[in-house]
């Protein structure tokens, strides 16, 4: 029972979680898994040496984008009797899997804790906060700058695409 | 902070100054003349200040070989351009102006990938061409078979992306660097690992190049755009990819046989004969361009597979000519009929437009290889560089690809020399800008063909001697470690 036990169960829950989201027919339950996965991708991230990785993992990505996802999920459709339909997407069927697969995770991490700092293994050194900013604003200072012309593409383009077709002139 | 800033390359700097000035005029007032010489006038800028040099850096290659393929990129960004100025199917969308924002940020993207020394830099640029092309592909909005070419777009873009950042993290868990270049070039530990992180890259890169087996959405994608994107597309974003392509291998050795190689040399000769069938087949225009670049793909691997005195020159070579003649194929089919691109658009184009029908022919031609045009030249290089690395099979390649092109290619002036239908019409006068950019390029495509030696370096470009120098400092790796 070591560091490398709790390292091959995230990898484990990652994958297994995954196949279920592209075996899903329904976008929420594609979505719930795809939570976990993110987590168990967060808690691989900081046994490798990477807290800030796994920070920025579960704040934006698990935070963030997919609460945007389920979000647009639910407001998709709008106008059909949407409160049954609804609760027949959350019956205990479908929140059991995630969850079990959560608690699992949830369990490994808090054993990985319990037996010891899991950055402290022979190859590993762990990268703070601090080193990547200094590296990003340091010898990658002027990929940052360029950085922001790939997001003003995104954005441009995502606008055009977006705008509402009624607005045409 | 200011002398970090000398170490962008310098066309990068304008055509960045460009955009924001660009996005600045919109906000103001939105008017398309202002934005097309605004785009212009950043584009010749950006052409004359790449002679320049820039600081040293290990992220940026400012080299002769990033100089040539970006002064080919911004030429073609200016075709585009001249293309679509008064083009009605760019203008039919809600508004034009995010139109030239948008090329202007394709043309920086395609160039900075050029200059890319460190994988961060070359998916910067690479993504920021990307994303520029999605919002052009689906500019018209209320097109479904644009929404169509752009969904297909997008979520072929997003693999592709995923597999090439899954090799490089591969590449850097090898080798415990980002230098943009195959990880056999820095003596890795594990050979099995560095393989696989290079077909990897590889495969991305072939996505993006089209190249077949990963092809199956280049026809599609350009069926659906306006005909300056699909020039666009077919042109700006292969000469980035192709010429990344060069650099990344600059320090590897494929001659030597082995998985990489092996590859490279099945998805070359799939592309030179699949491209080729592919383009038969079709009847829409576009589509048959779109076999026709998997086709000239196949042919530049051979340039690539080729390394040596001949190697990068013909890929050069051929990289301007094949830019040269579709991108002038292109904006002939715009000035005859901007909407609808069915072979039977051009019959009897001879009778009603003899000038048009001469420049198409001139552009066929040296698509195809027939001697006046510069065609011929880039595949007697190209062949002339496989001769050298004795690459049989990918010679054999070469010409039966290049007979079953003649096939089309020529087709396309038969339907030219037939009679006229009643339906086409004769009123419509191409765009000035148009008609200047096919007779410049009709005028290049000859002129080139009789002088080949115009374009040819004087003394040979090197690349990748210093792959070692790209290496970041010690120091800095290990914070990143």
């Amino acid at each position: 029972m070591s560091v490398d036990f709790s390292v091959g169960l995230y990898g484990l829950i990652a994958i297994a979680a995954t196949a279920m989201v592209i075996t899903r027919a329904r976008p929420v339950h594609a979505l719930l898994y795809m939570v976990v996965a993110l987590l168990a991708l967060a808690c691989l991230f900081d046994s490798l040496g990477a807290p800030f990785a796994a920070m920025l993992d579960v704040i934006v990505y698990a935070g963030a984008i997919m609460v945007l996802f389920v979000f647009v999920v639910m407001m998709i459709n709008l106008g059909q009797p949407d409160e049954t339909r609804e609760r027949s997407w959350i019956t205990p069927s479908n929140w059991f899997g995630p969850s079990v697969l959560a608690a699992l995770l949830l369990t490994t991490l808090i054993f990985a804790l319990g037996h010891g700092d899991a950055a402290t293994g022979p190859n590993i050194t762990e990268v703070g906060p601090t080193a990547v900013g200094m590296s990003l604003f340091g010898p990658y200072m002027l990929t940052v700058e360029l950085a922001s012309f790939l997001l003003l593409a995104g954005l441009v383009s995502a606008f055009h695409i977006g705008r509402a077709l009624g607005e045409k002139r | 902070m200011m002398p970090t800033f000398s170490a962008l390359p310098p066309s990068v700097v304008v055509l960045s100054l460009g955009t924001m000035v660009l996005m600045l005029a919109i906000t103001i007032k939105r008017s398309e003349i202002i934005d097309a010489v605004l785009t212009l006038l950043t584009l010749l800028v950006a052409l004359a200040v790449l002679p320049m040099g820039a600081a040293p850096s290990a992220l940026f290659a400012v080299d002769d070989w990033h100089r040539f393929s970006s002064a080919l990129i911004i030429l073609s960004s200016i075709g585009v351009l001249a293309m679509s100025w008064r083009d009605p199917t760019v203008r039919e969308a809600h508004a034009p102006d995010e139109f030239y924002l948008l090329l202007l940020m394709s043309a920086l993207g395609a160039v900075l990938m050029t200059a890319g020394r460190n994988d961060i830099t070359f998916f910067i640029g690479l993504e920021t061409l990307s994303l520029s092309l999605l919002g052009l592909i689906g500019y018209r909005q209320h097109r479904i078979e644009a929404g169509e070419a752009a969904m297909k777009y997008v979520v072929l873009s997003g693999v592709s992306s995923a597999i090439l950042v899954f090799g490089f993290a591969l590449s850097y868990a090898e080798t415990g660097s980002l230098v943009f270049a195959a990880p056999h070039a820095l003596h890795p530990v594990e050979p099995l690992l560095a393989a696989m992180a290079t077909v990897l890259v590889m495969t991305g890169m072939f996505f993006k190049l089209s190249a077949v087996p990963f092809h199956t959405w280049l026809a599609d994608v350009l069926e659906g755009t306006s005909i300056p994107v699909a020039a666009l597309l077919s042109v700006v974003s292969k000469i980035g990819l192709f010429a990344a392509m060069l650099r990344y291998f600059a320090g590897f050795d494929l001659m030597t046989p082995g998985s990489v190689s092996d590859e490279v040399t099945a998805v070359a000769l799939l592309s030179m004969i699949g491209g080729n069938l592919l383009a038969i087949g079709q009847t829409d225009l576009k589509r048959m361009l779109a076999g026709s670049s998997i086709a000239h793909i196949g042919y530049l691997m051979v340039a690539l597979l080729a390394p040596g005195a001949f190697g990068l020159g013909s890929a050069g070579f051929y990289l301007a000519a094949y830019a040269a003649a579709t991108i002038g194929a292109f904006a002939i089919m715009e000035a005859v009929s901007p909407n609808h691109t069915h072979l039977n658009s051009l019959q009897g184009l001879f009778r009603t437009r003899p000038a048009l029908a001469l420049g198409m022919a001139v552009m066929m031609a040296s698509l195809a290889g027939i001697p006046p045009a510069v065609g011929f030249f880039a595949k007697v290089y190209v062949a002339v560089a496989g001769v050298s690395a004795h690459r049989d099979l990918l010679l054999a390649g070469l010409i039966v690809g290049s007979v079953m092109g003649l096939f089309y290619y020529l087709r396309v002036v038969r339907v030219m020399l037939m009679p006229a239908t009643d339906e086409v019409s004769t009123g419509r006068i191409a765009a000035p800008g148009n008609a200047v950019l096919i007779s410049a390029l009709a005028l290049v495509t000859l002129v080139l063909g009789v002088y080949p030696s115009l374009l040819i370096p004087r003394n040979p470009i090197h690349l990748g001697a210093d792959v070692e120098a790209a290496t970041l400092p010690v120091s800095t790796q290990t914070a990143i470690r």
